[in-house]
């Protein structure tokens, strides 16, 4: 930076006082171009520039005096930038989107106006179903309403909703993940069923003898990660069919409580669910599951195993049958059992073990 | 109460409203001592005087310029630019000045001025007299775009136009003015700016027009009742700002739509319809929306003049297009 | 039949001060010549004011009249409340000697359409951006006064390059051929951009444009106060009083760039401009009332002092006005909104609205 100095006013003066600066920094100024007004003795004077260039600073406020001598104005060196404009102001330039590549053909819109497709809603085709018969290979609303004239039930459908929806959704995510594989046995319950017995309960002993036996089967498997962790408590879904659909609250720790306990959990769970007053947390972390269809119909059946779960035990209606059992031919009890599971986390070793537990216990007397 | 030719319709109401208001001047070239070339402003000067009706000098950018100055002082100009081939240096000033003023003093000046010229083509005039500068003028903010269709409708209009507080650019479609004549009563009555006027009923097909091709839709109509297809007609006659809502409705009702000018295709202020549909439109139209347009090209000189105009034969062509859509 | 034209030059006060014989009796009045060096000062000060908040980003582009003080405020002090005034975009001492406030001049650089609705002149134009556009303006304007028989003039100030326009020719020819009460002032400051104004035209001089028109046309200094004042004060007169329009073309120099985004070193030297430094409006005036002993040097302290401290203070008050509701970019289009604006205003004040800070700083 060049920088001026208040030069010798005259009238023997060492200093003066700034009265009024008439430029800024940044502006360009010519020679002989006033700079400021200064306050001497006997009059105020203009100090004019010594040189054409832009001050880059200016020293001293309006009321400072300034020596003789003493910094006034500092000009800029070298060259100052085109601003490429008398008005407004240009923005610098900024990267341009580099162009994106094709991203291969996509399948071409069906050829309809508005109106024809609102049609086709209304009435549930699919355009890209109907062929079309209008200029150009439009569909027509003759077409659609041919269409839909050839659908089965056309109607309104009903719309699913709460339990149902979620059923749709988690069953068809389950069945996207899942790779599945079943075993099946049958337990002789002779020793202890009656008409009144409590099968719930031991299956649900069963589980835990067979997560004592294989504890494998009690994990969640979280695919992402690739991880699983098995669990040490028992926290078994029991489900339950209800006028909304299927519901799977979450009997805890079946593993260490007295089975007393447990019933009346169960009861209270099961009233709730009655009620549609189930909270959402005894809906929750489910460890693994036991669906006891037996006691509507049918024996054997490959259930569907619910992730983070890896395992579900089916099972089936109680029948008597002429059963070759350790106590000797004749009919006899049988509970049959559909082990599911996971086969990305569980072995086929581990499952058997598992049912073999479960089998045996359920054949104990008590 | 008299039939009246369109330039006579505009005459009248030209004297009525500087009867009426004594801050309504006329002003431009051959207006006065002439009556203007087509004569839309005979005996003016004699009944208003040289104060009231001023001949100017040969001079577009600076009429409209004056204009502007005298609006700004609280006078009511109407400015008359003898062809639209001359309304260009005028752009500048409406544009520029006329259209805005008031927003960018927030009020404090106004500008109430009418800008009327004799627009379109069929006149077998020589080059630059058949010019349809609406689309261009419609893009303007803050300036109104009138163009009547018939004598009671210029009338009207015309009036309305003086009385807006605002800047009105008022086309005249010069083939018209004299075609054909209509009952019009000196009753000082406005008609309403910014509204569409239904001029016939129907419920197939809407046609929508302005000016010179209104009439030609009207023929169309008629053509297209002989077949069964009843069409509903729409006079536009403001095209800004536009009542599109009276255009929506027809088509909602009809699902077809054919917009008609003499002005080129591209830009065309049909164009700007038709994006109206396309928009709030859309699910009621069973057809593609027609445009029946001049090309873009310069209109040809008289002798290929006739090749150039669209007119009924052209839009009744295309409505059945849209009606035979599937 | 051959016919000779004329144009006369006319200065009062030379560059140092000094009288030229035949000085009109209210340049030695110091109530009427003071005023017009404090309304000098004021603009200067106004026009530094406005180039630093531009510098700053707190203005938008700014066009400077540094040089140009004596044509803007010699000429509206001519004026009579009830004249028009016209002005370019270069004539903010006019402007301010016209009752227009700093604040509303800041607020229209500032990009704030409030600043061209002025509480105090009310029928001013505001600032004309289409170069010579609002010449035929002045013209509708003063034929408004005429028609209405009052005795108004419009008084329109236009730059050199304006004058190469078809609009300028248009106007002074109507205001010639109807005798219009309008008075034209060439604020010719010898640049329009980079083009000097012997590259602009052929004409010798730019007042003869009005010989052509029939109009009474001459020359002045207009770095010289007293001189644009008088020419304007006749040229007024004689035009409120029937005798028809005039064009005064006033002889300055722009010494500051075109704009505060332009850089005139791009075609101009810089050793050309110094020398007009030394022809400037304001020193001459101010040794002219200092050596006629109407202005002493606490005078001059006390006036930069005053001005400095009313155009700060314009500047915060500036500064302080927030923008306004995005609903004013639709409200004036028309007297009353149409339909269509009113859906477009709604769309507009759904938006998130950008900041309303003042332009940035440019590198």
């Amino acid at each position: 930076m060049k920088t001026f100095a208040l030069p010798d006013l005259g009238e023997g003066l060492a200093e003066a006082e700034i009265v009024a600066w008439h430029v800024a920094e940044g502006d360009h100024v010519v020679a002989d171009q006033p700079l400021v007004s200064v306050e001497t003795e006997k009059a105020v004077v203009e100090v004019p520039s010594p040189q054409a260039g832009r001050i880059a600073r200016l020293f001293g406020k309006p009321g400072d005096r300034v020596l003789v001598g003493a910094p006034l104005a500092a000009y800029e060196e070298g060259v100052h930038a085109d601003t490429g404009t008398v008005v407004g102001e240009l923005s610098a330039a900024s990267p341009t989107p580099s162009p994106r590549t094709r991203q291969g053909v996509a399948s071409p819109i069906v050829k309809a106006t508005p109106v024809v497709r609102a049609l086709a809603r209304e009435h549930g085709v699919d355009l890209a179903q109907v062929t079309p018969s209008g200029t150009g290979g439009t569909v027509t609303q003759e077409d659609v309403l041919r269409a839909a004239k050839a659908l089965p039930g056309a109607g309104g459908g009903e719309p699913l909703k709460g339990v149902r929806r979620a059923m749709a959704l988690n069953m068809a995510r389950a069945h996207a993940a899942v790779v599945p594989a079943s075993l099946f046995d049958e337990a002789d319950v002779e020793g202890w069923w009656t008409q009144g017995a409590d099968v719930t309960l031991r299956l649900a002993r069963a589980i835990a003898a067979g997560v004592t036996a294989s504890p494998a089967l009690n994990c969640w498997f979280d695919a992402l990660r690739m991880e699983r962790r098995v669990h040490a408590q028992i926290d078994l879904g029991v489900a339950v069919d209800s006028e909304e659909g299927l519901i799977v609250p979450v009997l805890r720790n079946v593993g260490h409580r007295d089975t007393g306990e447990l019933r009346r959990e169960l009861d209270r769970l099961k009233a709730m669910v009655r009620n549609r007053s189930v909270p959402l947390e005894s809906l929750r972390g489910a460890t693994i599951t036991l669906s006891n269809f037996g006691t509507m119909a049918g024996q054997y059946a490959a259930l569907i195993v619910l992730p983070p779960q890896v395992a579900i035990l089916g099972a089936g209606r109680i029948s008597p049958r002429n059963f070759q059992g350790n106590s000797g031919v004749g009919f006899r009890h049988v509970l049959p059992l559909s082990l599911t599971f996971d086969h990305r986390v569980v072995t086929g070793g581990e499952a058997a073990r598992f049912l073999r537990a479960a089998a045996e216990d359920l054949q104990r007397p008590a | 109460m008299a039939e009246l030719k369109m330039v006579q319709s505009i005459n009248l109401a030209l004297a009525r409203a500087m009867e009426e208001d004594a801050r309504v001047l006329v002003l431009g070239e051959d207006v006065g001592v002439d009556g203007g070339v087509f004569r839309a402003t005979e005996g003016l000067l004699g009944r208003f005087g040289a104060d009231r009706v001023l001949d100017t000098p040969l001079a577009e950018a600076a009429i409209a310029g004056l204009s502007v100055g005298l609006a700004a002082q609280g006078f009511r100009p109407v400015a008359e630019i003898q062809f639209t081939g001359f309304i260009y240096p005028t752009i500048d000033q409406l544009a520029n000045h006329a259209s805005r003023l008031r927003t960018r003093t927030r009020g404090r000046l106004t500008c109430p001025m009418v800008l009327r010229s004799p627009a379109g083509g069929g006149i077998r005039a020589v080059e630059h007299h058949s010019e349809s500068p609406e689309a261009m003028l419609a893009q303007i903010p803050g300036l109104r775009v009138v163009i009547p269709s018939s004598p009671l409708k210029a009338y009207g209009l015309l009036l309305a136009a003086i009385r807006d507080p605002d800047p009105v650019v008022f086309l005249e479609p010069t083939r018209l003015y004299r075609a054909f004549m209509e009952e019009t009563p000196d009753d000082g009555a406005a008609l309403p700016l910014d509204s569409c006027f239904i001029q016939r009923e129907g419920s197939h097909v809407t046609l929508v027009a302005w000016g010179a091709m209104l009439r030609d839709a009207l023929g169309a109509a008629d053509l297209l009742a002989q077949e069964g297809t009843e069409a509903e007609v729409i006079d536009v006659a403001t095209l800004k700002p536009l009542d599109e809502a009276t255009i929506l409705e027809s088509v909602a009702k009809t699902g077809r739509c054919v917009i008609a000018h003499e002005a080129p295709l591209t830009a065309g202020f049909g164009a700007e319809i038709a994006a109206r549909l396309a928009g709030r439109g859309l699910t009621s139209l069973l057809a593609p929306v027609e445009r029946v347009t001049g090309y873009d090209t310069v209109m040809p000189l008289p002798r290929l003049e006739a090749a150039y105009l669209p007119g009924q034969d052209e839009i009744a062509a295309a409505a059945r297009r849209t009606m035979s859509y599937k | 039949m051959t016919v000779r034209f004329e144009i006369g030059f006319t200065r009062y006060l030379a560059p140092n001060g000094k009288l030229v014989p035949g000085l009109p009796p209210f340049a030695a009045d110091a109530k009427t010549i003071i005023p017009l060096y404090e309304a000098m000062v004021r603009a200067r000060v106004f026009d530094a004011k406005a180039v630093a908040l531009w510098r700053t980003g707190r203005l938008g582009t700014f066009a400077s009249s540094l040089g140009q003080e004596a044509v803007a405020v010699g000429a509206a002090s001519a004026m009579q409340e009830t004249d028009v005034l016209l002005p370019s975009f270069r004539e903010h001492g006019a402007q301010l000697w016209r009752g227009v406030t700093p604040v509303e001049l800041l607020l229209y650089w500032g990009g704030d359409e409030r600043g061209s609705d002025f509480k105090g002149p009310r029928q001013d134009f505001p600032v004309c951006v289409p170069v010579a556009s609002h010449v035929p303006h002045a013209v509708g304007v003063a034929l408004a006064c005429k028609l209405r028989r009052e005795r108004r003039a419009a008084l329109c100030i236009l730059g050199d390059g304006a004058t190469s326009k078809g609009d300028v020719a248009e106007a002074l020819n109507i205001a010639g051929v109807w005798r219009l009460p309008v008075v034209f002032v060439i604020n010719n400051n010898q640049w329009a951009i980079s083009v000097p104004v012997s590259r602009q035209t052929a004409a010798e001089t730019l007042a003869q444009k009005g010989i052509a028109a029939g109009i009474p046309s001459l020359q002045v200094d207009g770095n010289d106060v007293v001189a644009v004042r008088m020419a304007v004060a006749g040229a007024l007169e004689r035009a409120r009083t029937g005798g028809g329009a005039s064009l005064i073309e006033a002889i300055t120099y722009r010494l500051a760039d075109h704009t505060t985004a332009d850089d005139a070193s791009r075609y101009r030297d810089d050793a050309d401009v110094s020398p007009h430094w030394l022809e400037e409006p304001l020193i001459r005036v101010r040794t002219f009332l200092t050596e006629a002993g109407l202005w002493s040097k606490k005078d001059e302290e006390h006036l930069l002092q005053e001005t400095t401290a009313e155009i700060e203070a314009a500047a915060t008050a500036y500064l302080g006005i927030p923008t306004q509701n995005v609903s004013t970019i639709f409200d004036y289009t028309f007297e009353k909104l149409p339909e269509d604006l009113v859906t477009q205003r709604q769309h507009a004040l759904g938006r998130r609205v950008q900041s309303a800070a003042p332009p940035a700083v440019q590198s």
